[in-house]
């Protein structure tokens, strides 16, 4: 009986908690330089957050194109642009979406300026995705709600 | 010659849509809807400071900030500000913004830029997004209203800051910040 307890609680702690194993991880500028440099890979950066209806409509699709372009160097880095006490969800949505990991939450020293670093011409409005060669070069912003042929036109370019 | 005409009249038009409300510049006059769909212009709603908010009904980062419009609409209404809170997005038509605003007890009108002309104009791309005009008609101040959605982590006032010195006379400070929050949902136009 005292098992079956153990067992029943170890299953609905499992059912509450995101695997452990599956953290997001903090993107800052650094992280951000050292995820492009010397990667060799086309690289599809999205930010998103739980709060953003289109983010999160996009997400599953944009993973469909990492699976189907990963074996000719496509990578997809999801950044989470959520508070603090939504990482928790973000992270969840992100496992059910069958994200690859490491994932981030941005956490960046100067927002304005990494915001610039990646486009002047983006505010930060979600969602945000950005697509780099494989030198590390930025090939195409899709700023706004996307149809996702013309990303995957843009990574027909590069792959 | 036809040729030429029809280039020079197709450049207009492409020179017409750019932004041409930037920090710095003066601006034109514009229409906007009222909620039954009435034009409405610019020039007969600016004040001497006139604040331009581009807002949503659905955006979660917009509805975080309704207690903190209708505050800064309530400080600086009685300073002599004139607040146009427009929504640009073709995803929500007036009767949907008419029963937002009603919902969240919105003490401000609320009115449609249909078409997101005037984004485009002011190449505004968030909800919230905020414009300051100042009595010149120049626009002095671009970028969000604070710099957090959530209000306890709030440091900077920007909107607040920026209407204080615009009000006293003075330059603003900080003129442009980033607009964080959701992509105005503009309509597809075919070229």
């Amino acid at each position: 009986m005292k098992l079956f307890a153990a067992l029943a609680l170890g299953a609905v702690a499992l059912l509450a908690a995101p695997d452990l194993r599956c953290q997001l991880q903090s993107m800052d500028e650094d992280v951000f330089s050292r995820t492009l440099a010397n990667s060799g890979k086309v690289v599809l950066f999205d930010f998103w957050a739980t709060w953003c209806d289109p983010c999160r409509a996009e997400l599953p699709a944009l993973v469909k194109l990492e699976r189907k372009w990963r074996g000719r160097g496509l990578v997809l880095v999801t950044i989470s642009a959520d508070e603090p006490e939504q990482e928790v969800p973000a992270l969840r949505f992100l496992l059910k979406s069958g994200v690859r990991f490491p994932a981030y939450v941005k956490h960046v020293k100067n927002d304005e300026l990494f915001i610039d670093s990646i486009d002047r011409k983006w505010s930060g409005a979600l969602p945000g995705v950005f697509l780099y060669d494989r030198a590390g070069q930025k090939a195409a912003s899709f700023i706004g709600e996307t149809d996702n042929t013309e990303i995957e036109k843009a990574l027909g370019r590069l792959l | 010659m036809k040729r030429t005409i029809t280039w020079a009249v197709v450049l207009f038009a492409g020179a017409a849509l750019a932004q041409d409300f930037k920090l710095g510049s003066k601006i034109d006059d514009f229409t906007i809807q009222d909620l039954a769909g009435k034009p409405q212009t610019f020039s007969h709603l600016k004040g001497e400071v006139t604040a331009i908010v581009f807002i949503s009904v659905q955006c979660p980062v917009s509805n975080a900030y309704n207690d903190r419009m209708n505050a800064l609409y309530k400080d600086y209404s009685s300073k002599g500000v004139h607040f146009l809170f427009l929504n640009a997005n073709s995803t929500e038509p007036a009767p949907a913004v008419a029963e937002h605003a009603k919902e969240n007890g919105f003490a401000f009108p609320v009115y449609k830029d249909n078409g997101n002309v005037v984004a485009d104009r002011f190449d505004a791309q968030a909800t919230p997004e905020t414009f300051v005009i100042d009595h010149t008609g120049t626009v002095v101040y671009h970028g969000s209203i604070d710099d957090s959605q959530q209000p306890a982590r709030i440091q900077n006032q920007w909107l607040r800051r920026a209407l204080d010195s615009v009000l006293a006379g003075k330059p603003v400070e900080k003129a442009e910040t980033k607009a964080f929050g959701c992509t105005i949902k503009r309509v597809r136009k075919s070229l």
